[in-house]
């Protein structure tokens, strides 16, 4: 119909052209191939554009859907931090209450030579390390930055030719050691969502059955300490010796501390063990200077320094719990964010493409009631 | 007069009010504190605390640490504590027939010293439930 058309358009604008038949004819089989091949490329053409589009739109679901989940997750996270502060807080009239205690008998004791067995400093030979991680992921680096650190330490050891064995707190650690039958782990232990007195009894009980038995001669506990919900950083502390500032060596006399350890607060003051005193912030009766002892200072402070070490440990694992959770609130603050962006990237190329098909698909009906004309 | 008692753990105060009376055990044996004690600091044993209210008894597991007494006030702290109401009976007999288990089996120095540790623990826990 159309090459007819054409044909009929032709004839009555040139009647002059009449006479030469043979050219008319040629142009008219000239139009027919053009039209006969659009309706293919019209096809072809909205196909793929179509297909692209149903992408796009499954692809921006997804990342909506992706968005929600780390929404979520971050918020779950926040309130998660919460508890893990009130748990610290709820600890701390134990640990007020304990280094009144240490120092109020420490005070007593000045006159004694005491002789306790997790101050006992022997020459190192063997350390182990207590290194606390996470149970999940979807915290950023936090699990990798305390591995890390640990392998450094082991390095060091290596250099200073001790022997170490590995103590593991939480399941990404452990799943690492699993996978590195090189490193010898002394236990594998679980660190639980909310960590309490019983988990910290567990690795107290291990380090403190490996140093009494002389095992080891050195326990160091490797953790990340929370500085605050955007910062924190792993750390090196020695648990065991309780042991007073200063450098601790081996029988060659070189140094095997880390270069960022920290002590706790047991310190000496001129061979005596005593503890720096803190602001108290709950208001305790003082001790009366007539102050009886049931038994021996030293079975008084073998009773008080294993619950040091426990409360030391309790706190490094609540630390590293809150590091952790704000580690996660600040990975899935990110995800979201860049999935908010990405929603909206894709949004546009969506909507552009969109127009682009719309506006092609009216062109065509232009064209087509153009040549009906 | 009273004492004013206060239990603490590295995770909670397990018990801070008045009592009349109380029994401890602490590493030479059990003693008894009433109002007006002498001033003492003593170690605790992993055993158990008896409290004395108005005209009740209750018990409580503690699981080894320190005690201060002075100006009628009792200081406790421990390692872990509960209260006999919070303790699940068959959980605690099941621990202790486990305990007893691994104190047979162990082998060596340092799983004999973790195996008798954890035996004293749940035999306690057991005890506080069977005391009236």
């Amino acid at each position: 119909m159309a090459c007819s058309n054409l044909t009929t358009m032709w004839v009555s604008s040139k009647p002059s052209l009449s006479a030469d038949s043979s050219s008319l004819s040629f142009r008219s089989v000239l139009k027919c191939p053009t039209n006969t091949s659009s309706p293919p490329s019209r096809a072809s053409s909205v196909s793929p554009l179509q297909a692209s589009l149903r992408e796009l739109r499954d692809r921006i679901d997804s990342v909506k859907n992706t968005q929600k989940i780390t929404e979520a997750m971050k918020l779950v996270a926040a309130a998660k931090v919460r508890r893990a502060q009130e748990a610290v807080v709820n600890g701390r009239p134990f640990s007020e209450t304990l280094v009144e205690v240490l120092y109020n008998i420490n005070e007593q004791l000045q006159t004694d030579d005491v002789d306790v067995p997790l101050t006992k400093v022997r020459p190192v030979k063997k350390v182990a390390l207590v290194v606390v991680t996470g149970d999940r992921g979807l915290c950023g680096g936090f699990n990798n930055f305390i591995i890390k650190k640990a392998e450094a330490r082991i390095k060091e050891l290596k250099g200073l030719g001790l022997e170490y064995t590995v103590i593991s707190v939480g399941k990404k650690g452990n799943s690492y050691f699993l996978r590195r039958p090189y490193i010898p782990v002394d236990k594998y232990l679980e660190a639980g969502t909310l960590p309490t007195a019983k988990e910290a009894q567990a690795v107290a009980d291990d380090v403190f059955s490996l140093f009494i038995s002389e095992e080891v001669d050195k326990v160091e506990l490797l953790y990340t300490k929370f500085v605050s919900l955007v910062k924190s950083e792993p750390v090196i502390h020695t648990l065991l010796p309780l042991s007073p500032k200063g450098e601790i060596c081996d029988i060659n006399g070189t140094c095997v501390d880390a270069a960022e350890d920290e002590f706790f607060r047991l310190t000496t003051k001129e061979g005596k063990l005593t503890v720096e005193r803190e602001t108290f912030r709950t208001p305790t009766a003082d001790f009366s200077p007539i102050l009886q002892f049931e038994q021996d200072p030293v079975q008084i402070l073998d009773a008080l320094l294993p619950l040091y070490l426990n409360s030391q440990i309790l706190r490094a694992l609540q630390e590293s719990l809150a590091s952790e959770l704000a580690a996660r609130m600040s990975a899935m603050s990110s995800a979201s964010d860049n999935a908010s962006d990405l929603k909206k990237s894709l949004s546009m190329v969506y909507n552009r493409k969109r127009q682009a098909k719309i506006t092609g698909e009216i062109l065509e009906i232009v064209a087509g009631a153009n040549a009906q004309v | 007069m009273t004492l004013n008692l206060c239990v603490l753990t590295p995770n909670r105060i397990v018990w801070d009010s008045e009592v009349k009376e109380i029994i401890l055990s602490t590493n030479s044996g059990q003693i008894g504190v009433l109002a007006n004690h002498a001033p003492i600091a003593t170690a605790v044993d992993i055993g158990i605390l008896k409290i004395r209210l108005a005209n009740q008894w209750l018990t409580m597991a503690l699981m080894g640490g320190f005690a201060r007494i002075g100006n009628n006030e009792i200081t406790i702290l421990v390692n872990d504590a509960e209260k006999n109401s919070d303790i699940d009976p068959q959980e605690a007999q099941q621990t202790l027939e486990i305990a007893e288990a691994n104190l047979r089996k162990a082998e060596g120095k340092r799983q004999t010293i973790e195996a008798n540790l954890a035996l004293r623990r749940a035999r306690t826990r057991v005890e506080a439930l069977n005391t009236i």
